[in-house]
C-alpha cells in the first residue's frame, strides 16, 4: 500500500504526464474489477425497462445513472442478484436471499423511492427528461473511475 | 522533479491535485518572451497554468481511524462510500470543493466501506453515502444521501455552532 501511494506522488510531473500516467496507474493499481459486459447491458436494459415502465427518469447527471447500473451488474456477477449498491451489508449473500434490497427494491416498488438516484419521480430535483442510456455513454461516464 | 502529493486519507482516490515548485526566474521567462514558442511551450509544460493546492493526507490504516479521530484539531466530516454508488461518485467534486472551502473548519476524511468493513459496521452505516460529522472523537451529526456544495456546507457550519 505505502508503494501505491509512493508511486502515484511520485509520478504527478506536468499535466500533460499527468493524464497518460494517470490513466496507467489506474490500471496497475486498480482494486476493483470491472463488471462483466453482459451483465451491464443486461442491468442497462433493465434499467430502461423499468424507468418506462414506472414513469420515473434517469437523473440530470447520466454518470450516478451509470455507476449505479455498474454496480447492480458487479453485483449481480458476484452475488448472482444485482443488490443495491448504494447500501452497506453485514452479509450481502444472506440480503440477496431475503430479497428484500434486490433490484427493484422494496422502496422503489412500493413508493418508487430509489436512494441510489437511479430512476427519479419528474418531481425530483435531481430528475432529468430521459429513460434511456447508451453502453458508450455508461462506459465514458465510469472510465474514470 | 518529483512532488509528494498525496490522496485523500484512508481511500486511495484519484490524485487530488501537487503544487509544482515554480521558479521565479522561469516564471517571468516565460511570460515576457511569447516570441520563442518552443521553450515557452517546454516551460509551460513545467509550470501549471492553474494552482493547484496540496491536499494533506496520509494513507492509514484500520486501527488508526480512531487514532485520526481522536488526533484531529478540528472537528471530521466522514464520507462513507462504495465505489459503485452512484451518490457516492457525485459527491466527490463536492466534496472537494466543501473540503476547500471549509478547510480550516473541518477536516474531511472518505471511508471505502468494502475496504473497512468494521468501521462501517461499528457506526451503522447503512444507506450510501452516510455522513457522519465528529467532534472531539465523538459523532455529532449523521445524515444520508447526496447532496449540493451548498447544502453540504450548510449543515457542517449548522453542526459546528452546535454545543460549542
Amino acid at each position: 500500500m505505502a508503494t501505491q501511494a509512493a508511486f502515484l506522488g511520485s509520478t504527478l510531473l506536468s499535466p500533460k504526464l499527468d493524464s497518460s500516467l494517470r490513466r496507467s496507474n489506474r490500471l496497475k493499481t486498480r482494486a476493483q474489477v470491472d463488471p462483466s459486459d453482459k451483465s451491464v447491458e443486461i442491468m442497462r436494459k433493465f434499467s430502461e425497462q423499468y424507468a418506462r415502465k414506472s414513469g420515473t427518469y434517469f437523473c440530470v447527471d447520466k454518470g450516478v445513472t451509470s455507476v449505479v447500473i455498474k454496480g447492480l451488474a458487479d453485483h449481480k456477477d458476484s452475488l448472482g442478484a444485482p443488490l443495491c449498491p448504494c447500501r452497506h451489508y453485514d452479509d450481502k449473500a444472506a440480503e440477496v436471499g431475503q430479497g428484500f434490497w434486490n433490484c427493484p427494491c422494496v422502496p422503489m416498488r412500493e413508493r418508487k423511492e430509489c436512494h441510489c438516484m437511479l430512476f427519479l419521480t419528474p418531481d425530483n430535483d435531481f430528475a432529468g427528461q430521459e429513460q434511456t442510456i447508451t453502453l458508450d455513454e455508461i462506459k465514458e461516464a465510469t472510465s474514470k473511475l | 522533479m518529483a512532488i509528494s502529493s498525496s490522496t485523500a486519507s484512508l481511500n486511495l482516490t484519484r490524485p487530488i491535485g501537487s503544487v509544482l515548485p515554480s521558479p521565479k526566474f522561469l516564471a517571468v521567462h516565460s511570460l515576457q518572451h511569447r516570441s520563442s514558442p518552443a521553450r515557452f511551450r517546454r516551460l509551460a509544460a513545467v509550470i501549471p497554468r492553474r494552482t493547484v493546492t496540496r491536499i494533506e493526507a496520509t494513507k492509514q490504516t484500520f486501527n488508526s481511524f480512531d487514532e485520526l479521530l481522536e488526533k484531529s484539531d478540528k472537528p471530521v466530516l466522514v464520507d462513507f462510500y462504495a465505489t459503485w454508488c452512484g451518490p457516492c461518485q457525485f459527491m466527490v467534486p463536492v466534496l472537494e470543493e466543501v473540503g476547500e472551502k471549509l478547510k480550516d473548519k473541518v477536516q474531511v476524511v472518505k471511508i471505502d466501506t468494502e475496504k473497512y468493513v468494521n468501521i462501517a459496521n461499528k457506526y451503522g452505516i447503512q444507506a450510501l453515502p452516510t455522513f457522519i460529522i465528529f467532534k472531539d472523537g465523538k459523532p455529532c451529526d449523521r445524515f444520508e444521501g447526496a447532496l449540493t456544495a451548498n447544502q453540504l456546507i450548510q449543515r457542517v457550519e449548522e453542526a459546528l455552532k452546535v454545543a460549542q
